[in-house]
């Protein structure tokens, strides 16, 4: 059954133009779960949409799938990203990433009432449960903001971990839960950690930095039920970076799950709180659901749902089940088990393209999916554990090369056993933080750090090697053979998914002023970055100059590569490809093996003989000055 | 200088004789004749028997009374009860540098680690295996914003948040130098004094700034310690005297000894005593900051310069190390002893262990240079003090040889048990 909402957008543009597709990335109900709002980030609109059950043909069968009706539609800030209820289901509250601010909105008149400044890269939200504090998970900041929402001014910011994404109020109103997308900055040669951020609203402080090893791209948190002990569920990827990827063949290298949090209490900030953190697989061994994302309990908690958005599936677990795998297996084993799904999963079915977000009817009885993808819902009937209906929001039906190839780059499909889509190590099409052994003759040798996306399509070649001269051969065979271990793309899907890659923005910059003046220090570092001579007055070889290889008109690389003295003792070579500086802050760790842990690590550690541009005759002033100015480009 | 020496037991005060000389009090009840502090009992007194009347004594006995009342809420009273940690009781060294008040908790930087003291115990010890960048902890910040502690180390700034630590430090950030002697929070910037000038880091947008003797009027770049209005940041510059901050306007304005480094004033509160600065504290009631020298204390209340010596008033000792200060208090951790100024009355009282037992030993200083000693039974760990911090109306006290605890007797309850031990 599918449903076909509003008539305003038409499929059949035949304009070379790209059409604007939806994007539906999450969604929540009204508290008599007859409502439901929709975020779409494609169009930049929040959406309500009328939900109403029929009963079935007969007294004794099945209530039909829930119908859905557009009501109405409200242009928000840019690539809205997540909403919120207040406590008394009057407001509504959009966060828009590329904006930076938050869209209150009148519930009854559906109109924004006001809009918040907020700080980089809003994402995540939610009030306290009072709804006077708006607590907002800041992306590209690494922070939360905190809002006075009587004066509708920000209090405080308080520190997450990096690129804060999905946050969770406790059922108490004790804690807002922020989960983040990336892990620490930490070793390379050492496996990642990641965070689940614990903010008191009491106090509106950190109250805990629950670590959880192993594991990154935390995203949409569930609470299970008290009498289940309220523990989280929290989405994850557990990748192992510091094997050979060759390892593929052989299973386990990215395998995919939940971490189960059992928060301990209050009695954090200044030291971890004893939190409990199990993390559990909810790959099968022959087949792996990636792209773990949205998570939601049913209100007696008897079933958790998770969606897996580069599976395209949303897995039934029974959390009795789930329980008892838990307390069978020890917590150190059961993070590697790849046998434990197949003792609490009850169902997967099938989704739309790309399913993020997931909430659960208040009765229980249905579960509604965003599919980003596809500019749909899916509908669960949780009971029957059967697709009840796809929601068809009304984008465009035409599928543009761009958009076939934004599917297949969310598609794990290509991978041998669905292990792992481009999007699983590119998570918001970025990067994910790590050092990887790829494809190499010799194994444990050149580690390479994972590269953004972002803005790439003007900076070949590719790949740290600079062997890839363009995007096909990088994302081709090469894919195929060592990486995805399997047929890889065919032509057609190839030539799409390369368009798609192209037209990867860039976010907005967020050191830079809007009207594109450098601050003081900004502009000192400006002139480092293009000075000729030294601060003595010698001249710097037009070679060691930093744009000379990060030329200004050309993304800041020469699209070359250089040996610029960072070969590792376990490189096999020491020419690099040189990588664009534009939004490098977001870019951590650098280098080509990840070994620089923060920009200022590439001269003070690593640049021992000047090799890497002249910068030890530089004070740590002017070096501080030159970092701002790469952060504006 | 008289010394009136007197050994008391439990914490039981000669405190008529202090009271006679503590001053005069301030408040509404400043100005008549009539009451000039505690030497008013007596002339009030004496003026009830010249005239013989029961009246005039029934009013003067209310007069006392109220007078006393006043005197107990407007003079400080005394810290009697020491309550001291060290490594017997899990500190993790004896040597404790610096010392941060939040809330129920304390935080105290030693020289092999951070400690929490809660709950009247040593709750939780951190050092560098936990994650702290240096063993050696001189500083301490509380961020009261976001519940952040910052943590100023001979190995980088740390910061403490949620249990985890994030360090800081020359290599992996901007920071001027990784021996910080001091870390202060002023909105959303941390400031950080180090031996390569002050740093600051803009947590929103984690942009680093250095100020140093190439961009602030800073001869010398060591800087020990920071201290932050609303309006301004102080630093402590050893060498440099005091900087002054405007945070508007984004200038400096520096304070320097008139006489150059010369080891000798020439002219009492002509300007900051010495260039070599230890420490700076700033009064938000008083609007005054304090800077502590290796060569006396100085205050400044934004037009005049209010200079201590220990040769001319009851500072112990003319090396300080740190200052502090609230309402009419101003303290002086310095190597022989802890001492407190009452700026409204210029009455000293300085703690110190004594040196004939296991006792404490307090030296009271009225501006007429008399001193009187009281003994307590418990003691300030050291005389070598190092830092301060206020919890309510108690202290709590760095020293050389353990964190201790300054519990604070109500004046009110030490009149109580003296009247009560002279059978009033």
């Amino acid at each position: 059954m599918c449903q076909r909402l509003g008539t305003e957008v038409h499929a059949e543009e035949k304009s070379t133009i790209e059409p604007e597709y939806l994007n539906p990335v999450d969604l929540t109900l009204s508290s008599d779960g007859r409502r439901l709002y929709v975020v779409c980030s494609g169009d930049d609109t929040l959406r309500e949409i009328a939900l109403s059950t029929l009963a079935g043909p007969t007294a004794s069968a099945a209530p039909a799938a829930p119908s859905a009706q557009l009501v109405r539609q409200v242009r928000v800030g840019h690539r809205p990203r997540n909403v919120a209820f207040s406590p008394d289901g009057k407001t509504l509250y959009v966060s828009n990433e590329w904006s930076d601010t938050v869209s209150e909105i009148d519930a009854a008149t559906f109109t924004v009432r006001r809009t918040l400044p907020a700080g980089w890269g809003p994402g995540g939200l939610t009030t306290d449960r009072a709804g006077k504090t708006l607590y907002v998970a800041n992306g590209i900041g690494n922070d939360i903001s905190v809002f006075d929402l009587k004066q509708g001014v920000e209090v405080k910011r308080l520190a997450t971990e990096r690129y804060p994404h999905q946050v969770a109020l406790s059922k108490d109103g004790r804690f807002v839960y922020v989960s983040n997308i990336l892990p620490h900055i930490s070793p390379y040669d050492q496996p990642p950690v990641s965070e689940l951020t614990a903010i008191d609203t009491r106090t509106q402080t950190v109250a805990d930095r629950i670590i959880l090893p192993g594991v990154i791209e935390l995203r949409q948190i569930a609470e299970a039920p008290p009498r289940l002990g309220g523990y989280l569920l929290v989405p994850f990827m557990r990748p192992k970076n510091l094997n050979p990827l060759v390892r593929v063949e052989q299973g386990g290298m990215l395998t995919h799950g939940m971490a189960v949090v059992q928060p301990a209490g209050p009695a954090g900030r200044v030291a971890h709180n004893g939190s409990r953190v199990t993390e559990v697989l909810l790959d099968d061994i022959d087949y792996y659901y990636a792209g773990t994302y949205g998570a939601a309990f049913t209100p007696d908690g008897s079933v958790a749902l998770v969606t897996s958005s580069e599976a395209r599936v949303v897995t039934l677990i029974d959390t009795a089940r789930l329980q008892k795998r838990l307390r069978q297996v020890p917590a150190a084993e059961l993070a590697n088990r790849l046998d434990s799904a197949q003792t609490f999963v009850v169902r997967r079915l099938p989704t739309g393209d790309d399913p993020r977000a997931i909430v659960v009817s208040p009765d229980g009885r249905y579960a509604y999916i965003a599919n980003r993808l596809d500019d749909s819902l899916t509908v669960v009937d949780v009971p029957r554990q059967r697709i009840a209906s796809t929601v068809d929001l009304g984008g465009p039906k035409l599928i543009t090369p761009l958009r076939h190839g934004e599917r297949l780059f969310h598609n794990a499909s290509y991978c041998f056993q669905g292990q792992f889509a481009c999007a699983t190590c590119h998570p918001e099409k970025h990067l994910d933080g790590l050092a990887w052994n790829l494809e190499t003759p010799k194994l444990g040798r050149d580690r390479v750090a994972n590269r953004t996306l972002r803005g790439i399509a003007e900076t070949a070649p590719y790949k740290w090697n600079g062997r890839n001269p363009d995007l096909e051969t990088q994302c081709g065979w090469r894919i195929a053979k060592f990486l995805f271990r399997s047929e890889g793309f065919s032509t057609p899907e190839l030539k799409d998914l390369v368009a798609f890659l192209k037209s990867i923005a860039l976010a907005p910059n967020r050191h830079l002023a809007r009207d594109g003046q450098l601050t003081e220090t900004q502009e000192r570092g400006r002139q480092i970055f293009f000075r000729t001579t030294t601060n003595d007055g010698k001249e710097i070889p037009a070679g060691n100059r930093c744009d000379t290889c990060h030329p200004a008109n050309s993304h800041y690389t020469a699209k070359a590569s250089f040996d610029v003295g960072t070969a590792a003792k376990f490189d096999t070579a020491g020419l690099f490809d040189t990588p664009q500086l534009e939004r490098v802050y977001q870019d951590a760790p650098y280098l080509h093996n990840g070994e620089a842990l923060t920009l200022e690590e590439i001269w003070t550690v690593f640049n021992d003989k000047d090799t890497h541009g002249v910068t030890s005759d530089m004070s740590k002033n002017q070096l501080n000055d030159l970092i701002e100015y790469l952060k504006t480009l | 200088m008289k010394e009136g020496k007197r050994r008391i037991d439990d914490c039981r005060l000669p405190i008529d004789d202090w009271k006679r000389r503590v001053g005069k009090p301030r408040g509404p009840f400043n100005g008549p004749s009539t009451v000039k502090g505690p030497l008013f009992q007596s002339s009030i007194v004496n003026r009830s028997r010249q005239a013989g009347s029961i009246l005039h004594s029934a009013l003067a006995l209310v007069v006392i009374l109220i007078c006393a009342s006043v005197a107990a809420a407007q003079n400080p009273a005394l810290y009697t009860r020491w309550e001291n940690f060290t490594q017997a009781n899990g500190l993790p060294d004896d040597k404790v540098l610096s010392v941060a008040v939040d809330g129920d908790r304390v935080w105290a930087g030693t020289e092999n680690g951070l400690a929490l003291i809660e709950k009247g115990k040593v709750e939780r010890v951190f050092q560098v295996k936990d994650g702290l960048s240096h063993r050696v902890v001189a500083g301490l910040a509380v961020d009261k914003n976001t519940g952040d502690l910052w943590i100023a180390t001979f190995g980088g700034l740390s910061r403490l948040s949620g249990g985890e630590f994030k360090n800081y430090t020359n290599l992996t950030s901007g920071l001027a130098n990784d021996i910080v002697y001091a870390a202060a929070i002023q909105g959303e910037y941390v400031w950080a004094a180090t031996t390569a000038g002050i740093s600051r880091l803009n947590t929103r947008t984690g942009e680093w700034s250095i100020f140093n003797e190439k961009n602030a009027p800073m001869h010398e770049p060591w800087s020990y310690g920071i201290a932050v209005s609303d309006t301004k940041v102080y630093f402590a510059v050893w060498g440099g005297g005091v900087l002054e901050y405007d945070i508007a306007g984004g200038y400096w304005k520096p304070y320097n000894d008139p006489d150059g480094e010369m080891e000798i004033v020439l002219f009492r509160n002509q300007g900051l005593i010495h260039d070599i600065v230890s420490g700076i504290a700033y009064n938000p009631e008083t609007k005054m900051f304090w800077a502590s020298t290796y060569f006396g204390l100085s205050g400044y209340d934004g037009r005049n310069w209010h200079n201590y010596l220990s040769t001319d008033s009851g500072l112990a000792s003319d090396f300080v190390n740190a200052p502090k200060s609230r309402g009419n208090e101003v303290w002086a951790c310095t190597d022989k002893g802890l001492s407190n100024l009452d700026f409204s009355t210029g009455t000293w009282v300085t703690y110190r262990p004594s040196t004939e037992g296991q006792h404490g030993e307090i030296l009271i200083t009225t501006p007429d240079k008399k001193v009187s000693r009281v003994e307590t039974p418990t003691s300030i760990a050291h005389n070598y003090t190092l830092n301060l911090d206020f919890q309510g109306d108690d202290i709590w006290v760095a020293t050389a040889q353990g964190l201790s605890h300054g519990i604070r007797k109500p004046l009110k309850e030490i009149s109580s048990h003296e009247s009560a031990r002279s059978g009033h």
